[in-house]
């Protein structure tokens, strides 16, 4: 005879407790990354507007578009930033990435605003724009467009490895527990085939499992006990051993 | 990185810099002559733990010559181009044609010296350049840097000559029209002889404008030059009280098998009377096609970097009808054009690149390409060549960099047998002014000198 119900309660309680802990731990890992990422990336294209900003008044003042050109291309090579525009203090686009043009929602939006915007362009992706003023605004402002593709695929990448490793753990963590259960199950389920067996063959004279009784733990305890209330024994104490813990 | 040049024919040195003294080129010189005495060659491990001293003290220890002089028998100038890639034929072309008359210089050489080529390929792409530029200042130690191609590469490597502006490393005739190398900060390190893209896009704009050809698009490569061009435009537009009706971008290193419908499509829609292209041949040459077969039948203008001939081969070859692609071309040179016999130096030109017909080295020439016995770029490769040996040749027997500008800023009235006079000047660093307009008959570019009758 075995014993699943005592412990099925007991592996559902454990799968169910690391299921919980999983989800948390994702959950909160999902949005910590979410959060982190995305405001790094943010903080990233911001203050490489500014840095473009910062380096372009010498050059704005001189004219000197190619060179301003040349600046940006060389800021749109880092990664995750898909697009850099630069307007004029009267909104003209003096120098930009697009190709085969400037889309028409950045067309329509203010070209003077350093508020952090999300875009969809059809065609080009989503993106979160920032913008940092030229000379405080007067010689024209940096856009930056940070492609929240890639921004996502970092995000989930990110979160799919903690999960990988959240979800190793409850594996080995269920399965360590199945086997600790099973190790608890098995003398249990001996005890229970003996205090049978006793019931079974009370009067007769068939000799119980020496090794059960032989055990040094509470399952020797009781199949001692067992064995004393069967009447097979004038001693439940453990042979040789001065006290018992079971009264 | 050599600091002394045991290889030279009189044993005499190029100087080097402190600003090369790096961990790497410390280990390479001290292991180098550690093995040299291993190997019991004295006088190259003399030469190499020399050079080592050299290094670390920062200075040159010989006396005498000035750093950056060539005391050998050669002078080297440096060469940054675009041998491969979809450009390739500007960087071919050019040095074909100053190679031509370099190998005639060097037949009889120059006071005592030849001159050399030191070559080395970018793809007309900025970061190898700026590679490529190192190595050719801090390794090569070049005497100058000559002939180099495109926008978004000089723009990169300005920066680079003016950190290293004590060693007076000048660059001569680049194959670009674009400001940076003509105005503060930079225009103190580079020498420039064509005329530039605002002369061009300016003479373009003004006589698009006389014919009544108000609405004017630009198609543009989206990088330095592109905007350099694009600025040009504006500029000149704006002259006339006008503005763009339309722009669209490319990206640099298009071939000409990629679509540029999208683009003919987004001027298309603004309705222009002519466009403006400021790229390069093979994106030049897919728009045109493009624009013929989606209907776009307006003139469509070139500047002179887009090289002419390799554009119109990619038009006209394979085709039925190769009139219906390029009947509306205009493009602009800096030169005149290699046709013209009354020209003194076009006859010279024609003669010695029919005598030498250079060619590129074998090592960067692994992608086809067949050249062309003339073009406007090797015309112009020819004449800065022309040019810069006159220079070199006012330098004396003792050339020095330190005396480069002096002997720039003494041309004046110069002339180098194409009719235009050339000067130099503190406040003039280019040489040539006049922009010149070609289209196409019979398969061949021509002078354009009525525009009212060619778009009448």
């Amino acid at each position: 005879m075995k014993i699943e119900k005592l412990f099925q309660k007991t592996r559902f309680g454990i799968f169910a407790l690391f299921g919980m802990i999983v989800l948390s731990t994702s959950l909160l890992c999902i949005y910590t990354v979410d959060t982190q990422l995305s405001a790094e990336y943010e903080t990233n294209s911001r203050n490489i507007a500014k840095s473009i900003a910062d380096s372009s008044v010498d050059i704005l003042l001189n004219r000197n578009l190619a060179t301003l050109q040349s600046l940006i291309d060389q800021f749109v090579e880092i990664q995750g930033i898909r697009y850099i525009y630069i307007t004029s203090e009267r909104g003209e686009y003096l120098a930009h990435t697009f190709v085969p043009g400037i889309p028409r929602q950045i067309l329509e939006s203010d070209p003077s605003s350093t508020e952090t915007v999300e875009r969809s362009i059809p065609g080009m992706g989503d993106f979160i724009e920032v913008g940092s003023p030229i000379l405080a605004g007067v010689a024209g402002t940096v856009h930056v467009g940070m492609d929240m593709d890639i921004v996502g695929l970092k995000i989930q990448r990110a979160i799919g490895q903690q999960i990988i490793l959240i979800s190793i753990l409850l594996v080995l963590g269920v399965l360590a527990s199945i086997w600790l259960v099973n190790l608890a199950a098995k003398p249990l389920g001996g005890l229970l085939d003996y205090a049978v067996e006793l019931a079974a063959d009370r009067g007769k004279d068939k000799e119980p499992d020496d090794e059960l009784l032989a055990r040094d733990d509470e399952v020797g305890d009781l199949a001692r006990l067992f064995r004393y209330v069967s009447g097979r024994s004038s001693d439940w104490k453990k042979p040789g051993a001065s006290s018992t813990r079971v009264p | 990185m050599n600091v002394l040049d045991p290889g030279g024919d009189n044993g005499e040195v190029w100087k080097g810099w402190p600003m090369a003294l790096t961990r790497r080129s410390l280990l390479r010189r001290g292991a180098a002559g550690l093995l040299a005495i291993c190997c019991l060659n004295w006088r190259y491990a003399r030469a190499e733990i020399g050079g080592l001293f050299d290094m670390i003290l920062g200075e040159n220890l010989e006396s005498g010559a000035e750093r950056g002089s060539p005391s050998g028998n050669e002078i080297t100038l440096g060469v940054s181009a675009a041998f491969s890639g979809p450009s390739r034929g500007l960087g071919r072309e050019l040095y074909r044609g100053a190679k031509a008359y370099f190998d005639h210089v060097n037949e009889n050489g120059l006071l005592g010296r030849r001159i050399a080529l030191k070559l080395y390929d970018d793809g007309y792409q900025p970061d190898p350049c700026v590679r490529n530029t190192m190595k050719l200042m801090l390794e090569d130690r070049v005497f100058l840097l000559f002939g180099y191609v495109g926008t978004p590469t000089v723009t990169r490597v300005l920066p680079l000559l003016k950190k290293f502006q004590n060693e007076r490393v000048y660059l001569f005739f680049p194959f670009t029209g674009a400001q940076p190398q003509r105005e503060p900060p930079y225009g103190d390190f580079a020498f420039n002889l064509r005329a530039s893209y605002r002369q061009e896009t300016n003479g373009l704009v003004k006589n698009f404008v006389q014919v009544g050809r108000k609405r004017i698009a630009v198609f543009y490569q989206a990088d330095a030059y592109g905007r350099s061009g694009w600025a040009g435009v504006r500029a000149a537009l704006r002259e006339h009280g006008g503005e763009f009706v339309g722009e669209a971008t490319y990206r640099r290193g298009q071939r000409f098998t990629s679509s540029m419908r999208p683009q003919v499509e987004i001027l298309k829609a603004n309705s222009p009377d002519a466009v403006i292209c400021i790229g390069s041949y093979a994106a030049c040459a897919a728009f045109a096609r493009d624009a013929v077969d989606l209907g776009l039948s307006v003139p469509i203008a070139n500047l002179s970097f887009v090289g002419s001939e390799n554009l119109l081969q990619l038009l006209t070859e394979g085709r039925e009808n190769p009139d219906a692609y390029t009947r509306l071309l205009v493009n602009s040179q800096v030169v005149p054009s290699y046709e013209d016999l009354s020209i003194s130096a076009v006859r010279e030109y024609r003669e010695l690149m029919a005598r030498y017909n250079p060619q590129v080295p074998a090592e960067l020439a692994e992608e086809p390409y067949e050249p062309f016995p003339q073009s406007f770029v090797s015309l112009e490769g020819f004449l800065n060549a022309k040019l810069l040996t006159e220079i070199l040749r006012r330098l004396g027997l003792d050339p020095s960099r330190s005396r480069l500008e002096e002997a720039v800023f003494s041309v004046q009235d110069y002339d180098l047998g194409i009719g235009e006079k050339v000067s130099f000047g503190p406040n003039r660093r280019q040489g040539l002014q006049t922009v010149y307009y070609t289209i196409v008959r019979d398969g061949r570019f021509v002078t354009l000198d009525d525009w009212e009758s060619w778009l009448g």
